[in-house]
């Protein structure tokens, strides 16, 4: 069986590429992408952390599985949400182009 | 008929709305309206007069015998307003009256009397004027806050009218506000009174806290059982004496008498005869058994005022030159006499003398309104010799003169005499003295006023001066009928109600007595003085210019009447205008700049730096959340090591 370590890191790595690529992308689809691959990796952990605690007889167990479960549902709505935004933002601005997108600041 | 007594103001105050709202419908724009309700109160007030000579006490509804004054008393009260709880006294009622004794009495005779002469007068001196009807809504108004103060029976409903007279004489001596010294005039007359009310209301809640009732006779009773203490009887006294001293203009707040003559003429008669300046004596011999109470100290202090303001006045009268301020500075003398009497226990010679001046001066203003009306000059110097054309005037001003210069028969000068007798018995000699020279200087300066005026040359510029018209002439007539003969109701004719002095008395009743000494002397002053005056100015064999150029630096200070406006000038330049600049400089600068808009502008360069963090760059905050995300982490995983 494969440590439960491992699985943390890769978890940790997706999310750091995912921060990364929400701050260095001007894309909006980009980011949105960037956000998916950050609630991505958060479900590995837990999925691993749920697999990790299998047979122990810990309730906690299904804790992972239902929260991952939440979070690809809430996942699947806010990325319909946000692309419904982007593509207003896109009709009304003709850019997707978050930088061009700055009206709400001081 | 007496507990109607309070339809007598009524009438007046109704009828003030009635000319203001439909003035423009009536007959004579309202004059009549008002003219009827005076005389409607005049008719009252001899019907209150025969119900009282007919009441007796304890039978009569409301009426007893006074156990501070011995006089029959009549007292009708009904429930005015609840005040709620206050303080300790807690559930306050109020109530409200009318309180008629002789002194009521009389002064409701004067008040209407003069009232009723002015207004019909009034009808023709102010024939033409633009604010015609308001003119007669505010003399209503005027007579019937005169006529409740005189009436009150509780010290509140005093104090309500008081304010009622205050601002009417505001209203009619700024009535011609499109002059300046109207405005000034009418302002200083509201301002000046106002330091003195102050002084008043805080002695009638005095008497409220110690008394706990707002009512005269509750505070009188108080007084004469001891259940009020000297110190408290004398301090309510001598604040009482602080609103006379405002209205009555004494000194030092008879500034605003003098100016007060910027109103039309007839207002001043009004104003110094039967309401305003009277209002202050009427006050002191209505509270006086709070005055008299224990050893009196309150009097000597009305006695030294009265004194000092009589002979101060006296003195400018000498030398003013308008026709005017030469009767104003007058009746500042005359009060001061009044008051001077009351301090000295005269108190029915101070009534006395209140009435017959009221008569007399209230001719010679109408006299005088009638020599401007005609001749359009307020300066002694500009007329002369107008009983060639105005003898009707001539002769009633001369009997008003004569009277307060203290000829014999004339009614001022069997007050002025009661009065130096009342000094005479119960003060020393120096008031005495002093109370002389200032009966001679007031026989001097009428006699001036007389002589210069109606007698000598008559100028060209005057030629076309005239009779004035019969609604003039007719109430000066009756004026000085009254100046004439008024003086003789205070003997004991026989079959008569036994004089002045067994009408209206303090304690016990009083026949006429006369001082022969005194008498003998105040005569030959009154002559010697008329007959002086008669050599200087109508015949001239005697000239004053050594006289003025050997006394021109007392002169000088008398003739800027004793520099009085100029002091109180300069205190309010240099002190209080400084002192409030002081004042208004925190308030700009600690109240409003620090406090009020400090805080709002932290808050506004707060937010001007604090907005800057919101970039409109995804990224950053992206990067925010990240850092804050992981200081969080580090937080918790620290804490949880």
């Amino acid at each position: 069986m494969v440590d439960l370590v491992w699985f943390q890191l890769l978890s940790a790595a997706l999310f750091v590429i995912g921060i990364y690529g929400v701050m260095a992308r001007r894309s909006a689809v980009l980011i949105i992408m960037s956000i998916e691959l950050m609630l991505n990796a958060v479900n590995i952990n837990l999925i691993a952390a749920a697999s990790h605690l299998e047979g122990t007889g810990s309730f906690a167990a299904f804790d992972g599985q239902l929260i991952a479960i939440f979070i690809v549902t809430v996942a699947a709505a806010e990325v319909g949400l946000a692309l419904a935004i982007i593509l207003r933002m896109f009709r009304n601005k003709s850019t997707v182009n978050v930088d061009e997108i700055n009206l709400m600041k001081w | 008929m007496m507990q109607w007594a309070w339809l007598i103001p009524v009438f007046c105050f109704a009828a003030m709305p009635v000319i203001v709202i439909f003035g423009k419908h009536l007959p004579s724009k309202g004059a009549l309206l008002s003219i009827l309700a005076i005389a409607g109160g005049f008719v009252v007030f001899w019907f209150v007069l025969g119900s009282w000579l007919d009441a007796v006490p304890g039978v009569t509804k409301g009426c007893f015998t006074s156990e501070n004054t011995g006089l029959l008393t009549c007292n009708y009260e009904t429930s005015w307003f609840n005040a709620g709880v206050i303080g300790a006294a807690g559930s306050v009622s109020l109530y409200w009256g009318i309180l008629i004794d002789p002194l009521t009495i009389a002064m409701l005779g004067l008040v209407t009397f003069v009232a009723l002469m002015v207004q019909i007068y009034s009808m023709a001196y102010m024939k033409g004027d633009p604010r015609f009807g308001w003119y007669f809504a505010v003399h209503s108004l005027f007579a019937a806050a005169m006529l409740t103060l005189v009436l009150a029976d509780n010290f509140l409903l005093l104090y309500v009218a008081w304010e009622l007279v205050g601002i009417c004489s505001y209203l009619l001596i700024g009535f011609w506000h499109e002059r300046r010294s109207a405005r000034e005039a009418a302002k200083k007359a509201f301002i000046v009174t106002r330091i003195g009310d102050v002084g008043l209301l805080v002695g009638i809640l005095l008497i409220w806290r110690d008394v706990g009732s707002f009512s005269m006779l509750d505070a009188f009773e108080a007084v004469r059982t001891g259940a009020m203490s000297e110190g408290v009887a004398t301090a309510s006294a001598i604040l009482l004496f602080l609103g006379a001293m405002g209205k009555s203009a004494q000194i030092p707040f008879h500034v605003w008498l003098p100016d007060a003559m910027e109103g039309p003429t007839p207002v001043s008669a009004l104003i110094h005869a039967a309401t305003m300046v009277i209002a202050g004596v009427y006050l002191v011999a209505r509270a006086f058994p709070i005055f008299e109470a224990y050893d009196a100290d309150a009097l000597l202090i009305v006695a030294i005022v009265g004194l000092a303001t009589a002979l101060m006045a006296a003195t400018i009268a000498l030398v003013a030159t308008d026709l005017k301020r030469i009767l104003a500075y007058s009746t500042i003398s005359h009060l001061g006499l009044m008051m001077l009497s009351l301090g000295a226990f005269g108190y029915t010679a101070a009534v006395f003398h209140l009435m017959a001046h009221g008569f007399s001066k209230a001719l010679l203003f109408l006299g005088a309104g009638s020599v401007l009306h005609s001749t359009e000059f307020q300066e002694t110097g500009e007329m002369g010799g107008l009983r060639k054309v105005m003898p009707i005037t001539a002769i009633v001003f001369s009997l008003g003169a004569l009277s307060l210069g203290g000829i014999p028969i004339l009614a001022g000068f069997w007050s002025k005499d009661e009065i130096l007798v009342a000094v005479n018995d119960n003060r020393n000699v120096a008031f005495i003295v002093l109370t002389l020279i200032t009966a001679l200087l007031s026989a001097l300066y009428m006699a001036r006023a007389m002589f210069i005026v109606f007698f000598g040359e008559l100028k060209d510029q005057n030629r076309h001066a005239h009779e004035s018209p019969p609604a003039m002439v007719v109430p000066m007539v009756l004026l000085g009928v009254l100046a004439l003969g008024f003086g003789l109701i205070s003997f004991n004719w026989p079959g008569s109600y036994g004089g002045f002095g067994t009408f209206l008395y303090f304690e016990h009743g009083e026949a006429f007595h006369f001082e022969y000494w005194l008498g003998a002397v105040s005569i030959v002053m009154a002559v010697a003085a008329f007959y002086f005056a008669y050599m200087v100015y109508v015949k001239r064999n005697v000239s004053l210019e050594n006289t003025r150029s050997r006394f021109a630096g007392i002169l000088k200070v008398v003739e800027n009447k004793y520099y009085f406006d100029e002091v109180y000038q300069w205190t309010i330049d240099r002190i209080v205008l400084v002192f409030s600049g002081f004042i208004a400089f925190f308030d700009r600068a600690i109240v409003n700049d620090v406090l009020v808009n400090g805080p709002a502008d932290v808050v506004r360069e707060f937010g001007i730096r604090m907005r800057l963090h919101v970039t409109g760059h995804v990224y950053s905050y992206t990067l925010v959340m990240a850092a804050g995300t992981i200081g969080l982490g580090i937080f918790v995983w620290t804490r949880a090591v």
